[in-house]
């Protein structure tokens, strides 16, 4: 009869952890989610997403917008014209704004 | 499309607020609006708000009046496009009328008088001539041009811009609480 290679079991312990883990808990994929810029609102105003999810503005105003973090100095978009999307994948919660409209405003909650 | 509706003087100056008191000719003409004149007294509105934003970039040093004045200038230009974009479409040639020629005479005084301020003073008149301009301007576009509106589109298009002039008031209004307290 043969031996064993030592490495074997080692290895098929492991691959046996990584199959059991997969099946009990498969792994979550980052969502995309959409914020619609119209009639001068982020809609919706609140986002609840979880950790590396992106989030797409989409311009569906007329007028130029831009999404800036609240404090200025995390993240800011480009200015986007109307029709315009711009991505961000969320890190941590954060109240943002329209730096051309002070009065919109939004929030990201990273769950 | 060219549909005429009388509306009273009475309406009329009601609507326009304390800005435009119409002129004799307006009042006692009984005046009505066209789809042709509603779209030159939209476009000439628009066109307003743009100079005094020139003005403003002219005049003024304040870092906030002039960002104010910089999405005033780039706002009111993007609704004229929509505007022209749709009476291209439609093929209708926008009108002069009473309404936009008072319009046009009130903004040249206010531009007078915003041309003899400076510094502290300027920046005040002109936000407080903003705040004022935003409110007069949507009580008559929700008051006056939708309603004399015959053309869908067109009147979808001013309900559409409702929710820009009144966010641009409270930013004016925002600025004007800062300036207040400087």
């Amino acid at each position: 009869m043969k031996r064993l290679k030592p490495w074997l079991l080692p290895t098929g312990l492991y691959l046996l952890c990584l199959f059991l883990s997969g099946a009990t808990s498969p792994p979550v994929s980052p969502k995309v989610h959409t914020v619609e810029i119209s009639r001068m609102q982020f809609n919706p105003q609140v986002l609840v997403v979880s950790m590396g999810d992106t989030i797409e503005f989409v311009n569906k105003d007329m007028v130029t917008h831009d999404v800036t973090e609240s404090s200025g100095k995390s993240w800011k978009s480009p200015a986007l014209a109307s029709g315009a999307k711009w991505r961000l994948v969320a890190r941590k919660t954060a109240d943002y704004y329209c730096s051309y409209h002070p009065v919109m405003k939004g929030k990201i909650e990273v769950k | 499309m060219k549909i005429r509706k009388s509306i009273s003087a009475s309406a009329i100056g009601l609507l326009f607020g304390s800005f435009m008191l119409l002129s004799p000719a307006v009042a006692q003409d009984n005046p009505t609006l066209s789809d042709a004149e509603v779209a030159h007294t939209a476009v000439t509105a628009n066109q307003i708000d743009i100079d005094y934003a020139k003005i403003a970039q002219e005049r003024s040093k304040d870092a906030e009046v002039l960002k104010f004045a910089e999405t005033m200038a780039s706002d009111h230009k993007a609704v004229i496009d929509q505007a022209v974009a749709l009476v291209t479409k439609l093929g209708v040639t926008p009108e002069v009328n009473a309404v936009s020629k008072q319009l046009l005479s009130d903004a040249e005084k206010t531009k007078e008088m915003l041309r003899t301020k400076t510094g502290a003073a300027f920046n005040k008149a002109y936000i407080d001539n903003e705040v004022a301009y935003h409110k007069a301007v949507i009580a008559a576009v929700e008051g006056l041009l939708i309603p004399e509106s015959e053309n869908a589109e067109l009147k979808s298009l001013l309900e559409s811009i409702v929710p820009a002039l009144q966010a641009h008031l409270e930013h004016a209004q925002m600025v004007q609480k800062d300036l207040n307290g400087k």
